[in-house]
């Protein structure tokens, strides 16, 4: 088990109230899992289930990437940027 | 050849003449700048008014993003002398200067000008930065299009 921090910015920050959570990460938790996760804490994320992005480490993942321990965890909505 | 990188994510206003100064090289012979402004009127589809934006980053993520793009640019045109990418975050006013691309090369005909304009379609597509906008109606994120593949 891994105390994870999420990182969340824009729609998300506003979504679920918060810049970061804390979240239990079971060892081999990817990143669908994770989503999964998150929209269960946070209802009000299922209407963002399909746009929003995940970065793990600061790089874009894919869904069925594995969270690493003490990985930096962000998610966002597609960027706006310019 | 000299190459010059400048990277800023910044909460301070944007100097075109301090980036261009930064990327200009014994050898530059032309500078495409890009920059981007809040508008305040948008009559692309329904006219709406804007009077403000705020950005806000992931920096850690944005910066690492910024310095793939000039790798990028680097790639496809090899000769882009100086890269310099800065992006404003905060509360900006319509008319104020959000973001600035700008690449130097000897000559014109270089490639630079594709270069500028490659540039600021990846900051729009893979740079970690939002935005809000705020109008007579209220405020509103901003939302791209732009999904990303893993790793890109």
């Amino acid at each position: 088990m891994n105390r994870g921090r999420i990182l969340l910015f824009a729609t998300l920050r506003d979504y679920t109230g918060s810049r970061s959570l804390e979240m239990e990460i079971p060892a081999g938790t990817t990143v669908a899992v994770l989503t999964e996760m998150l929209i269960k804490a946070h209802p009000r994320l299922e209407k963002v289930r399909t746009s929003m992005m995940t970065a793990i480490n600061r790089e874009y993942a894919r869904d069925e990437q594995v969270i690493p321990e003490n990985a930096e965890i962000a998610f966002f909505p597609p960027v706006s940027g310019g | 050849m000299d190459s010059p990188t400048y990277l800023a994510l910044t909460q301070d206003a944007i100097s075109p003449d301090d980036l261009i100064a930064r990327i200009t090289t014994p050898g530059t012979g032309a500078v495409v700048l890009f920059t981007g402004i809040v508008r305040g009127i948008t009559t692309h589809g329904e006219t709406r008014q804007t009077s403000h934006l705020d950005y806000e980053a992931y920096s850690p993520m944005a910066e690492e993003k910024m310095k793939q793009i000039c790798v990028e640019i680097r790639e496809r045109w090899s000769a882009v002398e100086g890269i310099a990418i800065a992006q404003r975050i905060g509360q900006l006013d319509a008319g104020t200067i959000t973001t600035v691309i700008a690449c130097s090369a000897g000559h014109r005909d270089s490639g630079v000008f594709e270069a500028a304009r490659y540039g600021i379609d990846r900051l729009k597509e893979i740079v970690p930065i939002w935005k809000k906008e705020t109008g007579p109606d209220g405020a509103s994120w901003v939302e791209g299009h732009y999904h990303p593949a893993a790793g890109e």
